[in-house]
Order: structure tokens, then sequence, then C-alpha cells
């Protein structure tokens, strides 16, 4: 079991939290929705796991860098 | 004396017994070199599931055409000759679907095809018949580092770097790297001054062994953390593509080749057009939302777009708000650069810039010309890029850009803002420039541009804001840049394919025959 955290790599707000808790995730499934540069960017499962903890909530502003999902492998 | 004293042999009548000796001792130095690192080591790779360096090139090459280059080498310290067959490495040329190429084939049963003086001379041999004979070099890498003691003390010192064109790149024919287990020293090395690398996954490439890494750092270390394929096809960008197996990797290897000439002297080679590779482009409008807040991916598009099942996409996992691809149109290899806004929204960060260059790199190298499709918001601002010096990228990759002699395409699907406009092919950076209709060329997004112009934002006055928007937009629309021809046409998106057929070949460069000037040729290899 091995510890995956999603980062965000772009700074904008959360416009919908797709994934849930406990879900299973396959490589590049979308995660969250964030409104950034007029566009809704898919923040996306960098691999195949487990989703463990969601740490943001929709409307949050959130910027480059902030850990936004844990997920486990 | 008689007249034909020098047809005669003394002892003529022994003659055929002696080579009856001869060809037995050479029979004896064959096997005992083809039986590698022994039948042990050989059980042990059986068993971890790997194949063995001669198991490759069987794999890699068209059957029967391997011709080897030093068979009966061996280490040149006596004590070590008789545990050295062919030096560790295995070297030679043969044939990949009918085209001549060199090879090195690391056999880490003879200790740990580590680097030492005879093998070295077996690489450079190999080196300098591709060059002048114009092959692609093909390096099968496992490999320990430098061979101990050779390599130590003074006289170890002294045979190092005798050979001031041992990393010289200059891309007169194409590299090819497999990393197919450990990898230090030279397999590394030669990785890193190839054009393509293909990593089977659960190998390392590093530069010290993780045990020297331990000794030097004083801390446990974890091979896929210092040198696995996530961290070469994601975060450093060395390696191309990671594979499961060495079967998968060396069809790779052959795979990439197909679409390369065998030498920049030569156009690459067509193929023949797989039936049905018109008809995909049809439902195109389906793939690409009209509206510029949607996201897609932009390998649907391109799988539309080129002959059937031709994409071949290098480091899909490293700067991935970019698409680089070798592919065939019409059978000819095309090399495209295309924005993915399904990654950060098409945003151009670090990574992708190095992805950007290095390409056009390749595809000046090697006569393939260059189509951009271009959908991005502009490069993506913020302090992690700033750290990594994304201005320094910015032009490098305009830099390369200038350079480039091949013909270059660029179309733009939606967005195409900023100074990346000029990156992705905009202005003279291309021979030709089209757009869809639902192209925009504004220097920012439109409702940016409102707040940025005239200070106001939406929710301060909508119907202002919304007009003002409208007024931007209309400006940015493709028409204006028709009409003063700065886009050469503006196409249905289901005429691209067409459009590109016409006009690559519009731009074959016939003259010199499809080769280009390659002024990038000596670009480093990694930077």
């Amino acid at each position: 079991m091995a510890r995956i955290e999603v980062r965000i790599e772009i700074t904008g707000n959360v416009w919908k939290v797709l994934a849930r808790p406990g879900e299973r995730v396959s490589e590049d499934d979308a995660l969250l929705i964030l409104e950034s540069m007029k566009m809704e960017i898919p923040v996306l499962a960098p691999e195949d796991g487990v989703v463990k903890e969601i740490l943001v909530s929709e409307g949050e502003l959130i910027t480059e860098g902030s850990l936004a999902v844990v997920l486990e492998s | 004396v008689p007249d034909d004293w020098y047809r005669r042999v003394p002892g003529e009548e022994e003659t055929e017994m002696a080579f009856e000796e001869l060809l037995a001792e050479l029979a004896r130095r064959r096997e005992k070199a083809l039986a590698m690192g022994g039948e042990q080591r050989l059980a042990r790779r059986r068993a971890e599931g790997h194949m063995n360096a001669r198991q490759r090139l069987d794999a890699l090459l068209d059957p029967g055409s391997f011709h080897e280059s030093g068979l009966l080498a061996t280490s040149f310290r006596p004590e070590a000759r008789d545990r050295t067959p062919a030096d560790g490495k295995i070297a030679g040329f043969g044939r990949v679907d009918g085209r001549p190429v060199a090879v090195v084939s690391n056999d880490f049963t003879v200790l740990g095809a580590t680097s030492s003086v005879v093998n070295g001379k077996k690489i450079r041999h190999i080196r300098q018949v591709a060059h002048e004979s114009g092959m692609p070099v093909v390096l099968l890498g496992e490999s320990a580092g430098a061979r101990m003691p050779d390599r130590m003390g003074a006289a170890g010192r002294s045979i190092l770097g005798q050979d001031p064109a041992e990393f010289l790149r200059d891309r007169r024919t194409p590299w090819v790297s497999a990393l197919l287990g450990s990898c230090y020293g030279s397999s590394t090395w030669y990785a890193c001054l190839s054009d393509f690398v293909v990593m089977r996954k659960g190998s390392t490439m590093a530069v010290a062994s993780g045990r020297v890494t331990e000794l030097a750092i004083k801390q446990e270390v974890d091979p896929e953390e210092l040198g696995g394929w996530k961290l070469h096809t994601g975060t450093t960008g060395l390696v191309d593509v990671a594979v499961d197996t060495d079967e998968q990797a060396l069809e790779t290897v052959r795979k990439f080749l197909s679409y390369l000439p065998s030498h920049n002297g030569e156009p690459p080679p067509a193929a023949p057009v797989p039936e049905g590779s018109d008809d995909a482009i049809k439902d195109i409008l389906n793939i690409v939302p009209e509206s510029r807040a949607k996201t897609y991916d932009v390998r649907e598009l391109l799988s539309r777009l080129l002959d059937r099942e031709t994409l071949f996409e290098l480091k899909p996992r490293f700067g991935k708000s970019l698409v680089t691809g070798l592919g065939r149109l019409n059978g000819g290899t095309i090399g495209v650069i295309a924005s993915n806004p399904k990654f950060k929204g098409g945003a151009i960060d670090v990574d992708a810039c190095n992805k950007a260059t290095s390409f056009l790199v390749l595809c000046d190298s090697f006569n393939v010309p260059i189509v951009f499709l271009v959908d991005q918001p502009g490069f993506l601002i913020g302090i992690e890029g700033e750290k990594r010096g994304a201005p320094g990228r910015i032009m490098n990759w305009m830099n390369a850009l200038s350079l480039v002699s091949v013909p270059r395409i660029a179309i733009t699907l939606r967005k195409n803002y900023g100074q990346a406009y000029l990156n992705m092919g905009g202005g003279r950076n291309s021979e030709e420039a089209a757009a869809w209709p639902s192209a925009d060329f504004g220097f920012m997004d439109p409702a940016t541009g409102v707040n940025v112009l005239h200070g106001i934002r939406y929710e301060d006055d909508p119907e202002r804001f919304k007009k003002l928007m409208a007024e931007i937009e209309q400006d940015s629309a493709p028409w204006g840049l028709a009409a003063t021809y700065e886009a050469k046409t503006v196409i249905d998106p289901r005429e691209t394919r067409e459009y590109l057929k016409q006009i690559l070949l519009v731009h074959s460069r016939r003259p010199a025959n499809g080769v280009g000037q390659h002024r990038l040729c000596c670009w480093p290899t990694s930077y």
C-alpha cells in the first residue's frame, strides 16, 4: 500500500468534486474539476488507486502545489 | 628451385589435419563465447522472466540477419580473459524490417556488462561504422558501470577519455536505447544521448547504483525512487516510454525506427495507408467541444486525423499539456506537437517546453515535417515555473524553432493566446498557418481581456461586461487573420486531414528530396 498525494498543478476554484472516499479510480480518471483560466480543468489520478481522503470542497480557492486528494495504491 | 615454389606449403600432407585443429579451436572458442556468463546465471534470468542479451538480439533483428563483431573479444587482463566472453557487450550489425542497423547488447551475465577497454573499442567501432554507412544505432542497456579494478589508479585513468567523440551526438543517424534491467554507467550515458528511450518497468537508470549511492549519502535507497520508470517517464523526461516486458521494449524499438530514415541524408520511408484511414475524421466535431471552457483529449483527435493506428506518442507521461508524437499521414511520416487541454487546460509548463524542444530537434534532424495543432491558453504562469527557469525554456524553444528547416504547418483549433502563439508556429514560425472557425487569437482569454483592458469584472456590471467581451471576441475570431493573410486558410475541422495531405505535398521540398539542413543536429540531448 503506497500513499499517493494528488497535488494541484494550477491555481483555481474547485468547481466539482467527483471522487468519493473509498472509490477505486484508474490513472487519468478525473477526481475534481477546477475552474481556472476560464476553463473547466480536470484534476486527474496520477495512477490507479483507491480514494482515501479528499481535502478540498466545492467553491474553495486552491493554489498550485496544495494537497487535494490522497489515494492509496 | 622449382618455378612454382611459392605454391608449395611445407608439409602439405599435414595441412588438412592442421586446419582441422584450427577449426576445432575456432569452434571451441565460439562455443565458449556463446555460452555467455554460464548456465547458472542464464538460468537465473530465465527464472526471473527476463531475456538474455542474445535472445534480445534475436527478438530485435530480422531472423538470421545478425552479423557479430567481436565474438572472440575478451578482457585485456590475462586473469579475466576466461570469464569475459565477448567482453560483456555483444556488438554487431543486423536488419530491422529489412534495413541495416548497428547494435550493442549488454550481457549482464558477464561481469555485469561493465565497461572495459576492449568492449569500449567494440562500441566505438559500431558507432563509427553506423555513422559512415548511415544506419541507426540500437543500444540494449543493462550494465553495472565501470569495470573494476580496470578503471582504478593512474593506469585506469589513462585509459579513460581516449575517444574525444565518445559523447558527441551529431544525429547523422538515429540512436535508440532500451533500458532492460539495472542501468548504470554506459547504458545510462548512451540512453541520455539517444533520440528515443524505452524502459522495461522494474529497470533502473541512474548515475550510480543503489549500493554506491547508499554509501555516498548514508541512507537507504529505493531503486524505483533512484531511477525507476515513473521517475524517468513522469519527472525527468529522460525516458520516452515504459513497457512491461523485454519483448514489448524491443517491439517498441522496431516501431520507433519504422518512422525514421536510416540516416539524415534521406527522407523517412513511406508506408502503405491502412484502409479506412480517411473515414475516422468525419465525427471530429463530436470530439472537440465548441465551448472553449470545455476540455478534451487531443489524442482522440489525432487518432482520427492520422493514418489509422499510426500515432506513436513520445513522452506521454511528461509535460502532458502537449502531445508530441510521430505518425503517418497518407503514408508519410509527420511529427505532431498538439496542445492537450485535458491536462492543465493545455497551458504549457516547463516540462512541456522541454518536450517540445527535444521533439523539434528529432524532427529537424531526420527530415520529418512538423504539424502543430494549437489549443492553448498560454504558458502556465506561476511561481513553480519561474523557479524552474520558464522564460529560458520558452526562448530555448523559440531558438530551436527558428533553426528548424523541415516544413512546419500550424493549425489553430480553438485558443491560441500570448507568446505561446509564436512557439506553436505562429507568424512566420511556420510555412503555413490554417485555422478552424472556432479559433480564437486573442492575447488572452476574452473574459480576462475585459478585466485587464477595462478594469471591470462580470459581477460589477454584467451587461457591459458581456458587450465588451463580445467586442474582444469579434476581434480575435479567425476572420481577421484570414483577411490579413496571416491565416492562409480557414477550414472546416472535417477537412483537416485532406488539408494536411495537400499542404504537405505542396511543401515536400522536392529539390532537396525532402532532406532538411539539420541545423539542430548538434543541439544538446538533455539540457
